[in-house]
């Protein structure tokens, strides 16, 4: 069991839709666990949506690639973009998820659901590209 | 993504189908504050039929529940999926919002 795929996409919000529809055929063909396929959606969503409002502040002009490589044990996704530089390993603050509902911040919870979702994160900036290898291990669902 | 509203014992129970990503939040955003109603105290998002939803409907559902504690309103979620549960507890919105297993509890809960 393993399956490569991978997916150019412009920096648009509107192209959420091929990447479910990517994440659902690839989760439902190489067997994951009950809700992994949940939280990789999510995981390159918040990714995604990043890339696009912030790497390149809503310039709709430019791609970026996924990469999902599944096999028996592990999904490895690498993701890239041209955007500004970003590691989400540093450059975002850890949440607030414990103060009361006045004092919560609004928003800075979507690298953090990325974070904690996944299992290994890594990141390096090369040929002017972010490049963030994520790996999810199947036998933690 | 679609909202549909009910009222039941002075509840309002707005019912969200669907998915709330970053592409649709704000839509989500203006569909719930058009649903309740000035006179509403008591909400409950019933979320049996919600497939999915990410941080940018975190992001609403904290704005809502900021409002209508500030108006002293009751607010409320019901029904939701396992994976979607997970990500209220990563977040930490279990501890500031009152989260029911089934619309008759929560009804029964903040229901007059």
């Amino acid at each position: 069991m393993s399956r490569r795929l991978s997916l150019s996409l412009p920096t648009k919000l509107d192209q959420l839709e091929r990447i479910y529809e990517a994440v659902d055929e690839l989760g439902e063909s190489e067997e994951w666990p009950p809700g992994m396929v949940y939280q990789v959606k999510l995981v390159l969503e918040e990714l995604g949506v990043n890339i696009v409002t912030h790497g390149h502040a809503g310039d709709p002009d430019h791609e970026f690639e996924i990469v999902l490589d599944s096999d028996a044990d592990a999904l490895t996704i690498e993701l890239r973009d041209e955007g500004r530089p970003f590691n989400p390993l540093t450059d975002s603050p850890e949440p607030d998820i414990d103060s009361g509902l006045d004092d919560r911040p609004v928003g800075g919870l979507g690298i953090y659901l990325v974070r904690t979702m996944m299992d290994e994160l890594s990141y390096r900036r090369e040929d002017n590209h972010n490049i963030l290898t994520i790996v999810k291990r199947k036998e933690n669902g | 993504m679609e909202i549909s509203v009910d009222r039941a014992n002075e509840v309002l129970i707005a019912k969200v189908e669907g998915r709330i990503d970053g592409a649709n939040a704000r839509e989500f955003e203006d569909a719930l504050n058009g649903a309740i109603g000035e006179d509403d105290s008591k909400v409950l998002l019933d979320f049996s039929t919600l497939s999915y939803i990410s941080s940018a409907g975190l992001r609403v559902i904290l704005l809502i529940a900021r409002l209508l504690q500030k108006r002293n309103a009751a607010f409320a979620l019901c029904s939701l999926s396992d994976p979607i549960r997970e990500v209220f507890e990563i977040s930490g919105f279990d501890k500031i919002i009152s989260i029911h297993d089934s619309q008759a509890e929560a009804v029964d809960k903040i229901g007059s």
